[in-house]
């Protein structure tokens, strides 16, 4: 199914005219075709790193596992460096994202828009793409970016989606279909974050059945404060399954320890 | 008495140079102990300044939201209602305001603060305005003139923002300046505001740091709140001391009414937030709380100055306690024949100890009333001379950016009779040696 999507996007939309603006269905095809590259019907593994810098503050990395289970909508985020927050993680279970802080060895519920790591990433970025279900798509034309042509969609969030942002902006590559860059508004319409994705990979999985597709890099600047931005570099991804053990809070205990 | 009186006086006159030096020593302790009280309840009357005006009512008929059981809110739903409650049972009810709470990031061009956000209706906050005192620009901005811009009152426009001195020096802005509020509504979806700067405000220790105030309007669109909500709803008293009594009742009354109450927790309610996002339901809870528990983070230091100036006084009065006994001691040797000429007239032992001890007393009683009174008139100089406090550690603790000290008639009053009750007991044990000799041995001695 994923092919024919990919397929779709590739050839349909992909050689949409610029004239001719896409229809609500083939944008909601769109995005369904983007999370479907991304979703991977078995598990995944990734080390990322995380490069936050901050106006009149040291420049912070972190290192990082990334579980993922998204048949169950499971996720463990487990922090392995620098050496004060290793042990320190995140599990999203049921619509529930739990931190877990070793230091007091407690865990606290945060809610699905938590910033990881108190940088300027979120949970989302770390977690399946989900566009289809939780925007509703407009689009706004077909321009140039860089050296690429790229269809843009206005995105609005359907009102139970739990998502921060209620307005998104989005560049999908038209050749690819990948996205390269997304901007995020907030309710008053005020530019919030642009992220940029610059590289995408990807990489057979036996589950799906298909590839699985995921950004090398993720670089996420605030608009707000705009000296802050954040990098994200997605690496060592493994897309084996993985124990059941390991989207329980004992688990994420037992590796702080 | 009337025979003792005279001659107490003028042994210590006849001593005056001895009874001088420790005359001053006992002055000085004293001056100490009232400076160091004053200042105390000057700590303790700035909390409750800061914390009636800033942080909490005297009763607070507060709550949570929660949207779904992770997502906690500091809102209260149906605020007319609870307000109609709250006037209805009262006892001793002076006003009741109206507050909405909030959290977010501020910014500026330059920097940004996380903080509180206080959400007013300014046409009911006489008492706000008044305690709110505006600084000048010098105080937040390099090169500023030493003249005070803006006026609080201006947040009867829309989008407009007051700020204290500490925030306005990290953001590097000032009256007429524009920042960015930023949080998340109820539902977690990210919003914005650009408020401008309508005045800045003197610091008022640790609790200006954590909140801005705003209109009531600017919060409920933040938000996306309904107008008949609020975050809390402040009960001032025309007795503050009654003030447990009477959230204790509404506590019971809103039980009968079908509200969810919470049991009473000691604490500010921004430290509830995370126990209560763990907690599992959805719906409306109230949080009743007086004000010493919304600022009782902050009680540490009333306790820790406290326990310094006891400790201070311990040791002075240590040091004081010697000293008495030396001269007492002294005063015995030198006055060995006086005492048992006194005795072979007919003085009677109690009546020799009575005298020494009140040659002690009455130096004590002098000395004390002269170090008090001098120590309250330091501090009512030092008060009305508005002396700033520069750095911001101090701030913190004093809870102010001005010295304030406050001797009370109580503090004066006891200071003096302790510190004499305690001369007079140190020169108990000379004045029983005293008491203790014979006319004959006291005669013989001397000779």
């Amino acid at each position: 199914m994923s092919f024919l999507f990919a397929s779709l996007l590739a050839l349909g939309l992909g050689s949409t005219p610029a004239h001719a603006a896409p229809t609500a269905g083939d944008m909601t095809q769109m995005l369904q075709v983007i999370d479907d590259r991304q979703r991977n019907s078995g598990d995944y593994k990734s080390l990322v790193y995380i490069e936050q810098k901050e106006k009149d503050k040291s420049d912070l990395v972190y290192q990082a596992v990334v579980y993922r289970r998204d048949a169950s909508d499971k996720l463990v985020i487990l922090f392995t460096a620098p050496k004060e927050e290793a042990g320190t993680g995140y599990l999203r279970v049921d619509k529930n994202l739990f931190f877990y802080d070793p230091s007091v060895g407690n865990w606290e519920r945060r809610t699905e828009r938590e910033r990881i790591g108190g940088t300027s990433s979120q949970r989302a970025d770390f977690d399946e793409s989900r566009l289809a279900a939780e925007y509703v798509p407009t689009y706004v034309g077909q321009e140039t970016l860089g050296k690429y042509a790229v269809h843009h969609l206005k995105l609005a969030a359907v009102t139970e989606a739990d998502v921060a942002y209620p307005v998104v902006g989005l560049w999908v590559d038209v050749a690819s279909g990948n996205i390269l860059k997304r901007q995020d508004f907030a309710l008053s319409g005020r530019l919030m974050r642009t992220t940029y994705y610059p590289q995408w990979l990807k990489q057979y999985s036996p589950s799906k059945g298909g590839d699985v597709y995921f950004p090398r890099e993720i670089r996420i600047f605030d608009e707000v404060e705009k000296a802050n931005s954040t990098v994200i570099a997605i690496q060592q991804v493994d897309l084996a399954v993985l124990d059941d053990s390991i989207f329980t809070k004992a688990w994420l205990e037992a590796k702080s320890r | 008495m009337r025979l003792l009186l005279p001659i107490a006086l003028r042994n210590l006159i006849q001593a005056r140079r001895r009874n001088g030096i420790l005359g001053s020593a006992i002055a000085l302790v004293t001056l100490m102990l009232v400076l160091l009280m004053g200042m105390s309840r000057g700590i303790h009357d700035n909390l409750v300044t800061a914390a009636t005006n800033l942080s909490a009512g005297p009763v607070n008929v507060a709550g949570f939201y929660k949207i779904t059981p992770g997502s906690v809110a500091p809102v209260l739903t149906g605020a007319t209602r609870i307000r109609e409650i709250v006037e209805a049972n009262v006892q001793g009810l002076d006003y009741v305001l109206e507050r909405h709470r909030g959290f977010g990031k501020l910014v500026s061009e330059v920097g940004s603060v996380q903080t509180g956000l206080s959400g007013i209706l300014p046409a009911e906050e006489g008492r706000f305005f008044a305690t709110l005192q505006l600084a000048p620009e010098s105080e937040y901005r390099d090169g500023g003139s030493d003249e005070v811009k803006g006026d609080p009152r201006q947040l009867e426009e829309p989008d407009t923002v007051v700020l204290f001195v500490s925030q306005a020096k990290r953001l590097e802005v000032g009256v007429g300046d524009r920042v960015t509020m930023q949080t998340e509504t109820l539902s977690g979806r990210s919003n914005t505001r650009d408020l401008r700067v309508v005045a800045v405000a003197r610091d008022l220790g640790l609790l200006s740091s954590f909140v801005i105030y705003t209109n009531k309007q600017v919060v409920l669109d933040l938000y996306q709140l309904d107008a008949d909500s609020t975050g809390a709803l402040w009960v001032y008293l025309k007795d503050i001391e009654q003030a447990p009594v009477e959230m204790n009742r509404l506590m019971e009354v809103f039980a009968r009414e079908g509200y969810t109450v919470m049991p009473h927790e000691g604490k500010p309610f921004w430290m509830k937030l995370e126990t209560v996002g763990g907690e599992d339901w959805t719906g409306q809870r109230l949080d009743l709380t007086i004000w010493e528990d919304e600022v009782s983070f902050l009680t540490w230091v009333i306790v820790a100055f406290d326990g310094l100036t006891w400790a201070l006084t311990v040791v002075m009065v240590a040091i004081i306690a010697v000293g008495i006994m030396n001269a007492m001691w002294q005063s015995v040797r030198e006055r060995t024949r006086e005492v048992g000429t006194m005795r072979a007239l007919g003085m009677q032992r109690n009546q020799v100890r009575t005298l020494f001890q009140l040659e002690a007393g009455l130096l004590g009683l002098f000395s004390t009333l002269v170090g008090a009174l001098l120590g309250t008139a330091i501090a009512v100089g030092v008060d009305l001379a508005h002396v700033s406090i520069t750095n911001t550690a101090v701030q913190a603790i004093l809870l102010a950016d001005t010295l304030h000290i406050s001797v009370s008639p109580a503090a004066f009053a006891s200071a003096v009779a302790a510190l004499t009750l305690f001369t007079s007991a140190a020169a108990l044990w000379p004045a029983l040696r005293a008491a203790g000799l014979t006319p004959v041995k006291a005669l013989q001695a001397s000779e």
